[in-house]
């Protein structure tokens, strides 16, 4: 078993007003090691929280969150996190934002190494360009090479695909998949998308927001490379749709 | 069409394309520096000077002035026969040419209000010539006294640096440290620095340079540290959770994100700094410090000999402007990884 929520609720204050929200309400979760999990859920309904604190990014209000058995507290390069916004340092070249995450967590990666990492995100070219002279779908390839790079245990991905056109997008969810398996880690990646979701994943979780719970845990039991086209395929992604469905009855009085 | 084109050839192609009337007037104003030199030198040598008396002497200016401006004139020709042959060269010289021609009509009428008609007041505005001279009569002075000056502007400047990074970074950094460090910064910050001058170069413990030193020091202290602070204060938070994610401690967390991640405001901060440090320098040195090139203006301004006085401003402008170029140069390639420098 490699990370496991157990009743856990966070609450935040709010900013402006008085008073709380509860963006996580009861969660539990466990994931095992290897893993390919994906958080499915509407805007708000606390995804991006439940990573953080997987991260070791947040504290739990309630219950606990394990790693291989042992509380997270703080942040651990073990526990790599690829942000929802492209977070590569502004001051660094892709080149170096690679290795400042490989000297940080002292893997000291060899040049040719770090340039195999290039090379994995197609960015050989712009290596030592700014992130600000880099399209966005690069820079979110960056993002994720670079967590990559220091090989964690688990991988949390934060809308890694988000912003992306959808073309590089199926072309980026086979390199994920070759990764994955390649290396063998677990992954938690948080998603909008439901065929992504059922492209990618063994397990997805669906989250209901306002308090953000857990609405339903569905496993996919297509085998690598999955068909989109397929009857199992679009069988799951009716299901998911109806369960997403009930997600905004709870939000309907937020619409117009 | 070739697709590895250089930059260059590429501003060649998108240019919009010239009409004959704009090609003639690119030619005549690329040409006027070397006009407008001629007339100042035409002027100097040929319309008669009106006689004045300068320290009971009948002023007679030399040959330096002629000299000065025929390198001038010999150089303006040599480019632009140059930018006849090179696009690069046109380019340039087409735009430094209308600030050039400024430059000379200025010179043209400088001395024609003193050399030629004396419409201003002999003392205090000398002739070209007459500062040139200066200049080189004065070279070892003026040496002696501008090093002095380098020597106090940079001691001071840098320890103010070095305390304002420390100050700005820490207290950016560390909410217990700016507690204690705002209160001084609000109470220090707002006086300019060189109102201290008085008592601090009376105090006897510490030598003049060591007072101007210091003064200098606060002043350059004060922006250096509220720009720092700011600065780190305001770096978003996602970059030191990205760094936290790769094992980054609390220390190593200051030079490998908050200091990178703050240095535009920091540069901002280093500038304000300087020029600063500039208007302390000579203050400080007009009040009290019995060396440098502002004492050497108070001076020479009690002979009101002012030759040696705008000489003296003369190298204070050279000075000024190197140093802040070099300044400008750092910031410019420390800094280019921001958008809007490129
Ligand atoms: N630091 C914070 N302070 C206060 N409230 C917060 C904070 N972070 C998140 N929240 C709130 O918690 C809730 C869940 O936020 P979260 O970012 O986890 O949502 P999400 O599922 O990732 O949404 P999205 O898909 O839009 O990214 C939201 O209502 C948000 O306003
Ligand atoms: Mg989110």
């Amino acid at each position: 078993m490699s990370v496991k929520i157990e009743s856990l609720t966070k609450i935040f204050a709010k900013q402006i007003e008085e008073g709380t929200l509860t963006a996580l309400d009861n969660i539990n979760l466990e994931i095992k090691d290897g893993e390919f999990v994906s958080l499915l859920g509407a805007s708000g309904c606390g995804k991006s929280t439940l990573l953080r604190i997987i991260a070791g990014l947040e504290i739990p209000t309630q219950g606990a969150a394990l790693f291989n058995g042992e509380r997270i507290e703080g942040t651990s390069p073990k526990r790599g996190l690829v942000f929802q916004e492209h977070t590569l340092f502004a001051w660094l070249t892709v080149r170096q934002n690679i290795e400042f995450a490989a000297k940080a967590t002292k893997r000291l990666n060899s040049r040719t190494e770090i340039s195999n990492w290039l090379e994995v995100a197609g960015l050989t070219e712009f290596a030592d360009n700014y992130p600000h002279q880099l399209s966005g779908g690069m820079r979110q390839r960056a993002a994720l090479v670079r967590a990559l790079a220091v090989s964690p245990e688990v991988l949390l991905l934060d809308e890694p695909l988000g912003a992306l056109d959808s073309f590089t997008r199926m072309h980026l969810q086979d390199e994920l998949i070759r990764l994955w398996k390649g290396r063998g880690n677990t992954m938690v990646m948080v998603t909008h998308d439901i065929d992504e979701a059922i492209y990618l994943s063994q397990r997805i979780v669906v989250m209901s927001p306002r308090p953000g719970r857990i609405a339903k845990i569905l496993e996919v039991r297509m085998s690598y490379p999955r068909n989109r086209a397929v009857g199992d395929f679009t069988a799951l992604r009716t299901q998911i749709l109806k369960l997403m469905d009930f997600a905004q009855d709870v939000q309907e009085e937020y619409t117009i | 069409m070739k697709n590895n084109i250089s930059a260059w050839e590429l501003k060649q192609i998108e240019a919009k394309p010239q009409t004959l009337k704009s090609k003639l007037f690119d030619w005549l104003v690329s040409f006027m520096p070397i006009l407008m030199a001629l007339l100042v030198l035409l002027q100097y040598k040929l319309v008669p000077n009106k006689k004045v008396l300068i320290s009971f002497k009948v002023y007679e200016p030399t040959n330096l002035y002629a000299w000065f401006i025929g390198v001038f004139l010999a150089a303006f020709a040599g480019l632009f026969i140059a930018s006849l042959f090179s696009k690069k060269v046109f380019g340039k010289w087409r735009n430094a040419a209308p600030l050039l021609t400024a430059v000379f009509l200025l010179l043209l009428a400088y001395d024609f209000a003193t050399l030629k008609a004396r419409l201003l007041h002999a003392t205090y505005f000398p002739a070209i010539d007459d500062i040139l001279n200066a200049l080189i009569a004065e070279r070892a002075q003026l040496w002696i006294n501008s090093r002095h000056s380098l020597i106090l502007l940079f001691t001071g400047y840098f320890s103010g640096v070095i305390a304002g990074l420390f100050c700005g970074i820490l207290s950016g950094y560390i909410k217990k440290v700016r507690y204690w460090v705002m209160p001084l910064i609000k109470v220090l910050g707002p006086i300019p620095a060189n109102t201290w001058l008085p008592i601090i170069l009376v105090l006897p413990f510490i030598s003049l340079f060591q007072g101007a030193v210091f003064i200098i020091a606060l002043g350059v202290w004060y922006p250096v540290t509220m720009t720092t602070m700011n600065g780190v204060i305001n770096i978003p938070m996602h970059n030191y959770e990205a760094a936290k994610t790769f094992g980054v401690g609390k220390l190593s967390m200051i030079y490998k994100v908050a200091i990178p991640a703050s240095s535009p405001f920091i540069f901002q901060g280093l500038t304000q700094g300087m020029s600063i440090a500039c208007t302390v320098l000579l203050i400080a040195e007009m009040m009290g410090v019995e060396a440098g090139v502002g004492w050497y203006i108070n001076w020479q301004r009690g002979y009101a000999d002012f030759a040696k006085v705008y000489a003296a401003i003369v190298i204070l402008c050279v000075t000024f402007f190197a140093v802040n170029t070099m300044l400008n140069a750092i910031k410019n390639r420390v800094l280019r990884w921001q958008e809007d420098k490129v």
